[in-house]
């Protein structure tokens, strides 16, 4: 039984804007297992990179948790101080952007970007932190990492920025790593060369990590269990094969039927209808009822919990025992 | 004038398209090289069909598209759309010719945030094309303009929205809307939901396909996105380096790709399905430069079939089958 | 079919209560929540009120010398005269309110003469670039070398002696202004650099639009934001410089002003603090007032804090 390294339990976090209190995280509870890849899956606006901004306690202004529990190895990290914060970030949770060009630093070399924070975190000297930054870049691949380490960031390739951020995340060998979607700004042909180095990396540091994206793609190749958000919840939690193959939430449902496939020809996609709503003012009951084809009038008023469908799947849908009698039928006709 | 052959709207013959790069000296910058960005180009688009230009950041499928409309001036080569030769026409200054040329012609942007003019509302936008060809009379403006944003599947009292109140979806269905105002034949759609979130994607390129075929639109889709090039397209071509290195019928060139490169491209997209590992080609390096690239095969550095020719000779786009284009020394073997 | 329909009229009257507001209307809404901005528009407008209708509001006429013939020249504040007297029995108070006129007149008229200028230049050269823009902020770099104010000096130097009698305002106007323009200019140069790269330029240059149609109906619009704080900030300059200027005597005797007020307060300052501290605390709370203010539009316009 793996052990469970985060869990997440009812956060909220709101931005208190000129216009109005944004709920952008509004009662999100999830866990990461040890050893684990957890795939965060959500559209903009849902929420997901606000929480792993959370658990790091680095929520820009005018953002604010507002309620929850963060238990990060049997500690709330809601608990501590700004001090005993800073001892974590980094050494023990990384963070891993999505713009390299932006999260790198461009008016210091790579060399001292990474011995600023491994020094933060270890008693290492120059010398042996130096020694640790060319071992730690040689082993996201960087060729002649002896010679690039004095390097600028504008004088790397965007696949190559981004192995470096991925270096520096792991300087303190950190046991849980948030990937922020690690590959949205790169080429298809860059992509697979960095989601095979992350798995790699994954096993030899023998870490959990958390995998934000939008691209289920990249969600079947590398994770193992997924959760789905929606306008600020979590709608679906299961292991990834579930959410593939006996996925009960409609929004999930509907995403995986409106994302075109590469296998398949020429044909009409099935759409989600209308848009994404807006956190000022979100609708009333399930946040997804306006655009659900399932939806009843209960759907409005009632705020659904996360409900067990098997062991390992949950669900917030209220009426996700009928409507995976539905989908059962429907996938039985298909084929 | 030129005659095309049958069905064929647009062909463009050997375009070039080379940006000069600048040293700065104390008085006077001198040029040191030039980007290739787009390097002798060829090929034919038919009437009703979309042609998919597919290839990674820098590979040139931007530039080509826009010096297509000569929002970029071209270096060399020609482009004809439905027989009339499209440089020629705007070299020449004549206003009504041009303005004719532009109508029939449209491009759909990427970003649908940057592409609407923030100070102006819907109906401004839409309407803008009205004041500027003036080809339906002042009094049906308003008309044409709510037939058009019920038609892109917005409502009537959007008209009088800013685009800041819109969604991204939203903006490109504006976007979509004005591209129609001057009645087009035919549109380049550059990476028109890349930007976009998942869910909204399939809105769009199911209305992108709608309008296809309700006013029998002919397309270029630029994307880098495999998936979605598989699902709207007729026929693709793969870029790398401002080159076209293949191009063949949709169905052809993601079942049996003969270039290396386009084998890797398209063994590099996640497939959907968890526990399938698949064969991935992961290519070694990045795409090289495009600033003086080599004389040989550009794609050699990276191919790992290459044999001595590739570092000799250019190897030039060939019909190995039947409409279906490879331009490798290898093209005609089945590699694995 | 039908229950989906209804969902769509909801959704619609929904959306359909809420008025479209323009992006001038979000800017309006932010900056009315800025107390401090808010504070430096009521200053200015107060600044206005006595510039426009100073002549009803004054106490005393102009050039009223009634407390001289009194004897009470340089008379401390009193009841009579809030703000005391100077030496020829001028009310300093009214003299104050007289000098509101001329130092927005200047401010303001300079600001826009040389906004004029600047956006003209600004935008050619940002629009067009190549040779056009090197030879325009060649052109524009010499007047910011230039030291403006020993310029200013000599030209109304010059002035003074050709024309003798007063000059009217008209003529510190436009050398302030011509004076003024290069470094705003610049600034709209950038913004227009900007802004041409922008998609929806690209789109209208596609829908076959002019050039003149590009630079006045889509840049120019989205840069007006810009001109608008370029403008609150110059006219602050401009009063000072004015006040600088007729406080060394280079302004028409006939016309009173902050500076001169306290140019001639000078010989008694120990004695009759009032005659220059009043004139010189108006000058600080105009420049002051469009200093907030212009920081509270800058605030409120700014594109980037759309959230």
């Amino acid at each position: 039984m793996p052990r469970t390294i985060l869990k997440i339990e009812n956060l909220k976090t709101y931005f208190n804007t000129w216009a109005g209190v944004v709920q952008a995280v509004d009662g999100v509870s999830l866990e990461v297992k040890k050893g684990e890849t957890l795939g965060l899956v959500g559209e903009s606006g849902s929420g997901k990179t606000v929480t792993s901004l959370s658990v790091l306690r680095i929520v820009p202004r005018p953002g604010k948790i507002i309620d929850g529990r963060i238990m990060f190895k049997d500690e709330d990290l809601l608990r501590k101080t700004e001090k005993e914060m800073q001892k974590i970030r980094g050494a023990q949770i990384a963070l891993i952007f999505q713009d390299p060009s932006t999260s790198l630093n461009p008016i210091f070399s790579i060399e001292s970007q990474l011995i600023e924070v491994i020094q933060q975190h270890q008693k290492l000297n120059k010398e042996e932190a130096k020694e640790k930054a060319e071992i730690l870049l040689d082993i996201v691949g960087i060729p002649d990492a002896k010679l690039r380490i004095k390097d600028f960031p504008h004088q790397f390739s965007g696949g190559m920025k981004q192995r470096v951020a991925i270096a520096r995340a792991l300087s303190c060998e950190p046991s849980l790593l948030f990937a922020d979607e690690p590959t949205t700004n790169l080429d298809v042909t860059i992509q697979a060369q960095i989601l095979d180095l992350m798995r790699d990396l994954k096993s030899k540091f023998d870490m959990s990590m958390v995998l934000i994206t939008h691209n289920m793609g990249i969600v079947a190749e590398m994770a193992d269990r997924v959760t789905v958000m929606y306008a600020g919840r979590v709608c679906e939690t299961s292991s990834v094969n579930d959410i593939f193959l006996h996925a009960t939430h409609p929004y999930t449902v509907a995403l995986m039927r409106a994302i075109p496939q590469i296998g398949t020809e020429k044909q009409k996609l099935q759409v989600i209808p209308g848009n994404i709503p807006n956190l000022i003012n979100p609708p009333s009951g399930c946040r997804f009822h306006p655009r659900c084809k399932y939806a009843k009038s209960i759907c409005k008023m009632k705020v659904p919990e996360l409900e067990k469908v098997e062991k390992g799947h949950l669900t917030a849908c209220l009426r996700w025992d009928e409507i995976k009698k539905t989908l059962l039928k429907e996938r039985e006709r298909a084929a | 004038m030129k005659e095309l052959p049958k069905n064929v709207v647009l062909e463009v013959e050997h375009l070039k398209k080379l940006f000069p790069v600048f040293e700065k000296g104390i008085l006077f910058s001198h040029q040191t090289g030039s980007i290739h960005a787009c390097d002798n180009v060829s090929f034919k688009v038919e009437k009703g069909k979309t042609l998919g230009l597919v290839g990674e950041s820098g590979s040139g499928k931007t530039t080509l598209a826009k010096t297509i409309l000569y929002l970029f001036h071209p270096t060399s080569g020609q482009v004809f759309f439905e027989g009339i030769d499209v440089f020629k026409t705007f070299r020449s200054k004549n206003k009504q010719d041009i303005l004719s040329l532009r109508r029939k012609m449209q491009y759909i942007f990427q970003d649908p945030y940057s592409s609407l003019n923030p100070r102006m509302t819907v109906a401004d936008i839409i309407m803008e094309p009205y004041q500027i060809h003036r080809h339906i009379p002042k009094k049906e403006w308003p008309i044409r303009m709510y037939e058009l944003l019920r038609l892109v599947g917005l409502e009537d009292y959007h008209s009088e929205r800013y685009p800041h109140e819109f969604s991204g979806g939203q903006r490109q269905r504006v976007c979509i809307a004005r591209a129609l105002a001057v009645e087009p034949e035919f549109l380049i759609a550059d990476e028109p939901v890349s930007s976009l979130d998942v869910s909204i994607r399939a809105q769009i390129l199911n209305l992108l396909g709608d309008l296809q075929s309700k006013f029998n639109l002919t397309y270029i889709y630029i994307s880098h996105d495999l998936s979605t090039v598989r699902h709207i397209c007729d026929e693709v071509a793969v870029m790398y380096l401002g080159r076209i290195v293949e191009l063949a019928e949709v169905n052809e060139l993601f079942e049996s790709p003969r270039h290396p490169y386009t084998k890797a491209l398209i063994s590099a997209v996640p497939t959907s399905k968890p526990g399938q590992k698949s064969n991935r080609i992961i290519l070694p390096g990045e795409v090289p430069s495009p600033i003086n690239p080599p004389l040989y095969c550009r794609f050699y550095p990276r191919c790992k079939y290459h044999i001595p020719i590739c570092k000799k000779k250019d190897p030039k786009l060939e019909e190995i089958l039947n409409k279906h284009y490879v331009s490798c020394f290898r093209g005609k073997e089945k590699l694995d | 079919m039908s229950k989906d329909h209804t969902k769509k009229e909801m959704t619609k009257k929904a959306v359909k209560t809420s008025k479209p507001i323009s992006q001038w209307g979000i800017a309006w809404k932010r900056f009315k929540k800025n107390k401090a901005a808010l504070a430096g528009l009521f200053i200015e407008g107060i600044i206005l009120f006595m510039a426009i209708f100073g002549p009803f509001i004054a106490p005393y006429p102009p050039n009223d010398i009634s407390a001289f013939m009194e004897g009470r020249t340089r008379e401390a504040p009193s009841w009579d005269h809030l703000m005391g007297t100077d030496y020829t029995g001028h009310d300093v108070f009214s003299q104050i309110i007289y000098g509101a006129a001329p130092a927005l007149q200047v401010g303001v008229g300079a600001a826009v003469f040389s906004m004029v200028i600047a956006v003209l230049v600004g935008s050619i050269a940002g629009y067009y670039g190549g040779k056009i823009d090197t030879i325009l902020m060649r052109f524009s770099e010499v007047f910011l070398v230039m030291p403006a104010f020993l310029f200013l000096i000599v030209l109304l130097k010059v002035a003074m002696t050709i024309t003798v009698a007063g000059f009217g305002l008209g003529l510190t106007i436009l050398v302030l202004g011509i004076l003024g323009w290069a470094g705003d200019s610049r600034a709209i140069r950038a913004e227009f650099l900007k802004l041409k790269e922008y998609e929806f330029v690209t789109a209208a240059k596609c829908l076959g639009a002019s050039n003149r149609r590009i630079i006045f109906k889509h840049i120019l619009p989205n840069v007006l934001h810009l001109i608008i704080v370029l403008i609150t900030s110059s006219i602050a300059i401009n009063v000072i410089l004015e006040a600088g200027l007729s406080f060394l005597g280079f302004s028409d005797p006939n016309i009173i002003t902050w500076g001169r007020m306290i140019a001639y307060s000078l010989e008694a300052i120990r004695g009759a603090w009032w005659q220059g501290v009043f004139p010189g605390l108006a000058i600080v709370v105009t420049v002051l007032g469009f200093n907030i203010l212009g920081d509270g539009l800058r605030d409120a316009l700014d594109p980037r804090l759309r959230e």
